[in-house]
């Protein structure tokens, strides 16, 4: 669907269009965040507003977009630009309703963030430059991510998210554990990206398919064979690791060190969200393999129930949001797995997906921002120190309790909010599904669970702000004030939380105005009964059902839960450990590893490389043993002159190792080179024989003039010489064995015209079809096949001689003699002659 | 002819092996050299032997009259012959470096003997220096 949105101009020809705007709207942050490197220091407001219009003009693009062409359906894509045609990898979007609302949310939770960011920072000038342009590239990888129509771009994006997360998460460069938490992050969510990787290539290589539009397309064609299902599988546990699935939610606290606004953004409205929004991607392509909804419920259930549970049992502000974050990414990944069962039944299981998310968004971003503004106006984030802070004067605090409030009804889902719609939508969806298997009962419960949990904990924070017994008590401790909390930005710490949570009460209690800007983006909506949109407050009530009895159970539990003085001290996820304890096996091992192989004694090298070569050779015996016997037809020896060369240069070689005298084993290593251009002579190799005297005349001087440099031979005892002598014997006799089966080989063959031999001798002079008409010009075959055939390989020889000429040339003695004479500990006084000048 | 290409092939590469597992680095040198030798007549023995069944002998690869033996071998061992060249050429030069540097070319003592100052040296001690 290549250029699925065109326009027509005046006269009617087809003029491809719309992707630049996406384009445009794609690159507006980073473009914005790099440009706030070029004003000048201190000028700290002026920064932050060229950072806002990064965000602010994706939001005009992507409104233009759409005015423009309206909402896509997931089966078209567009191309902005031809990339790389020969990977079929473009940069392709797909603008359809999740890509639209995901941009936007991206977008538009953005422009708050760097706002809210100018009040909590401060004037901390020097800090800022970095955080900018660091934001923008994340704003803009995220973009990508969502927008992106072609697999490879997907992966792309998805690991600039990645590292520019690092970038955020570490952002306080002096803090170890800060900087240690943002690598736990980058390596959990980086291996994910691996997985992705790789299960793109197999999705990609089993559907010959690139891009996410047309694999919504031919979904029904997609099978669902052992490739496409392992594809499933990676791709999977790539969109859990990014979404802090249970078991690797551990990244997800921890990255709670970053500094407020990235929390917010990236771990409430953004990066965590990359993996529910592939789930949604993946859902029209996968939700009819059987293994679906198995997977991604069972695994989005145990996170949610995780994620709740653990989320009570903590103290501090932000960590409890986390907890309740990875607690509702369970949820959401729940609720896509429960859409594979939509599929796959005829039912109906998910409907106002957007809507969850949205409203996820819209409570859990104002919790953090709340938490980090307490923490900057108070002094502290932690419920025991917040104890009673109602009545404490502290100026602005109860604007931020109100709103932390506001923010922590809708966590319950209280009625009102669009938090309680969207609870009773899921309720609906797990019981639908409960009906046609009954393991989704539990499911049912566990949702039940993890409702109530929330509920406990906003009761927990209302009771312990209003100082009330029920809460989390004061331990005595007395909160510092932070003192740089007023300037004329401080209203920017609450405005943006309180707007986004506004729009929670604006959209539970008129829901006509949520539907009319949700309808055309909630793409997946099959659910009879909510087709409509978000139901009045007062419908449940009016037809209540199991959703509502659910609701209620939640609600009534999870207030006693929260009054209750049990299950109040915090305790730590053991899951914590999961990443130090594989960092340091993999650390240990690779340590053990490394000094096991990596002993710095040549001999160990040799024998460990020429035994890898025995044990590959026995191998291949082992499969075909009839390599062990010996060929029929060999002839021990046709050439007299053949065989006294061979016994010369055996002889030599036998010599060589016996004689002690070092200018008499130059000598001998010299007849056996001589030897051997006699060998080459006989095989009727004239140019072999004249290289190899010329270069064996020269090795030979030039060893004699080394030698008089180097020490003599010191007198010390020998190592053993047997194991020596076995070792290379074995080697030599299996490396012999196998010329003789080579040469034997080719002899059979001689003559055949298919071999590579007979090609040269054929095209040596005159080319053929084969070589379109070109041949080599040249009589001798050696020639031709040297400068011609293969003359690549020439230059590669050549430049190998040049390379090493240079080495010999860097390492001359007269160049380094200066150094020499202060460094040389030895104090030897040869004098210096010029090797090989 | 390759039953003798083939014992020679054996005989040389058993000594350079065992010249390359002793101590001083000059005789490690000389394994390095033969094994080229080695490695060398193991592809010529490649072409098949030079001599046909009848006694006749092949012709060398020029284009003329008669069998010729196969030229590809030749050509592969003459890129050899000039890559070892250039490899013995730069181990020498090594063996002169380190014999002034050190004093010795006896490998266990290299092994222990600490870098030059002035030399490039990896920090933390390479890759695996983390636990020592």
């Amino acid at each position: 669907m290549v250029g699925g949105a065109q326009a027509t101009d005046h006269n009617g020809a087809v003029v491809p269009v719309a992707p630049t705007f996406v384009l445009a709207a794609l690159g507006a942050p980073v473009v914005a965040g790099l440009a706030t490197l070029l004003l000048p220091r201190g000028r700290t407001s002026l920064r932050v507003l060229l950072a806002t219009c990064g965000p602010l003009a994706s939001l005009l693009f992507l409104g233009t977009h759409l005015r423009r062409y309206g909402v896509a359906s997931n089966e078209e894509g567009t191309t902005a630009v031809e990339w790389v045609p020969s990977l079929h990898l473009d940069l392709g979007f797909l603008v359809d309703g999740l890509a639209t609302f995901f941009a936007l949310l991206v977008a538009g939770v953005g422009v708050l963030i760097i706002l809210y960011s100018r009040a909590y920072f401060g004037d901390d000038g020097p800090s800022l430059a970095r955080f900018f342009p660091a934001l923008g590239f994340f704003t803009s990888s995220m973009l990508g991510v969502v927008l992106a129509d072609h697999l490879l771009l997907t992966v792309l994006f998805w690991e600039a998210t990645s590292i520019s997360s690092f970038f955020l998460i570490g952002w306080d460069r002096e803090d170890e554990t800060a900087v240690k938490q943002a690598m736990q992050a980058f390596v959990t969510t980086g291996l994910g990206g691996l997985s992705l990787l790789g299960g793109v290539l197999l999705l990609g290589d089993a559907t010959g398919t690139w891009r996410w539009s047309e694999l919504v397309a031919g979904a029904a064609d997609i099978g669902s064979g052992g490739t496409v299902v392992a594809a499933f599988i990676m791709i999977f546990i790539g969109a859990a690791s990014k979404s802090a699935q249970w078991p690797f939610h551990y990244w997800l606290p921890g990255a709670m060190l970053a500094p407020t606004p990235v929390s917010a953004f990236l771990h409430s409205a953004t990066m965590v969200k990359a993996g529910v929004f592939l789930l949604g991607r993946l859902l029209p392509v996968f939700g009819l393999l059987s293994i679906w909804l198995p997977v991604v419920v069972a695994f989005g259930a145990v996170t949610m129930l995780l994620g709740a549970v653990l989320a009570l049992r903590q103290h501090d502000l932000k960590l409890i949001f986390a907890y309740t974050t990875v607690s509702q990414l369970g949820l959401f990944t729940c609720m896509y797995g429960l859409g594979g069962a939509a599929n796959g039944h005829g039912g109906a299981a998910i409907d106002w997906d957007l809507s969850q998310i949205a409203s996820h968004a819209l409570y859990k971003a104002p919790l953090f921002l709340v938490a980090g503004a307490l923490a900057h106006r108070v002094g502290a984030r932690r419920l025991p120190e917040l104890f009673g802070l109602w009545r404490r004067r502290v100026p602005g605090a109860r604007l931020l309790v109100v709103v932390l409030l506001a923010a922590g009804y809708a966590l319950a889902g209280g009625p009102g909010t669009v938090n309680f719609v969207a609870k009773e939508l899921f309720f609906g969806a797990v019981h639908h599904a409960a009906g046609s298997h009954p393991l989704l009962v539990v499911v049912s419960a566990m949702a039940v669970l993890t409702a109530m949990c929330n509920v406990a904990i906003a009761v927990r924070l209302t009771a312990t702000v209003f100082g009330w017994r029920t809460g989390v008590e004061d331990e005595g401790i007395e909160p510092v004030i932070a003192s740089h909390a007023h300037d004329r930005w401080g209203s920017l710490l609450w405005l943006p939380a309180a707007g986004l949570v506004a729009l929670q009460y604006v959209g539970g209690l008129v829901p006509p105005l949520w539907n009319s800007a949700f309808r055309r983006i909630e793409v997946n909506a099959n659910d009879v009964a909510f087709a409509d949109g978000l139901p009045w407050l007062w419908e449940p009530f009016l037809h209540p059902g199991v959703p509502l009895a659910m609701s209620v159970a939640a609600i009534v539990f999870g207030v006693a839960l929260g009054c209750s003085s049990r299950w109040r001290g915090e305790v730590a996820d053991l899951h914590d450990r999961i990443y130090p304890a594989s960092y340091r096996l993999v650390l240990g091992r690779g340590h053990r590893a490394f000094h096991t192989f990596q002993t710095g004694r040549l001999r160990n090298y040799l024998v460990l490389m020429f035994s890898m070569l025995l044990l590959s050779i026995s191998w291949a015996a082992w499969i075909d043993p009839s390599m062990l016997r010996l060929p029929d037809g060999v002839a021990p020896f046709e050439s007299l002159t053949g065989l006294l060369l061979g016994a010369v240069v055996c002889a030599a070689a036998i010599a060589l190792p016996l004689v002690t005298e070092r200018v008499v084993r130059v000598m001998v290593l010299g007849a056996s080179g001589f030897a051997v251009v006699g060998l080459y002579l006989v095989y009727q190799a004239p140019d072999l024989a004249l290289t190899q005297l010329m270069f064996e005349i020269i090795s030979v001087i030039l060893f004699l003039l080394v030698l008089r440099l180097l020490p003599r031979l010191d007198r010390r005892p020998r190592i053993s010489p047997a194991p020596r002598l076995v070792f290379a014997a074995l080697i030599g006799i299996t490396i012999g064995w196998m010329t003789l089966l080579a040469g034997h080989a080719a002899e059979q063959r001689n003559g055949d015209a298919a071999s590579l031999g007979a090609f040269f001798e054929e095209h040596s002079l005159e080319g053929s079809e084969l070589t379109n008409g070109r041949g080599g010009e040249g009589r001798n075959i050696v020639n031709v096949i040297l400068v011609d055939f293969r003359g690549f390989d020439t230059l590669g020889e050549i430049t190998v001689l040049a390379t090493a000429a240079l080495g010999v040339w860097s390492m001359l003695p007269g160049r380094r003699r200066h150094e020499d004479d202060q460094g040389d500990a030895s104090g030897q006084a040869t004098p210096v002659v010029e090797v090989g000048s | 002819m390759t039953t003798v290409l083939a014992v020679c092939v054996a005989v040389i590469v058993t000594v350079s092996i065992y010249l390359m597992l002793s101590r001083e680095l000059k005789s490690i040198a000389m394994g390095v050299f033969l094994l080229g030798h080695g490695a060398n007549l193991a592809i010529i023995a490649m072409s098949g032997s030079p001599v046909l069944p009848g006694g006749d002998l092949r012709q060398p690869p020029i284009l003329g009259d008669g069998h010729l033996v196969d030229a590809l071998p030749q050509a592969l061992i003459l890129t050899a012959i000039v890559i070892n060249f250039a490899v013995m050429g730069f181990f020498l030069t090594l063996l002169v470096l380190t014999a002034r540097r050190t004093g010795t070319l006896n490998v266990d003592e290299l092994a222990l003997e600490d870098p030059p100052a002035d030399g490039p040296v990896l920090e933390n001690g390479g890759i695996g220096g983390m636990g020592r």
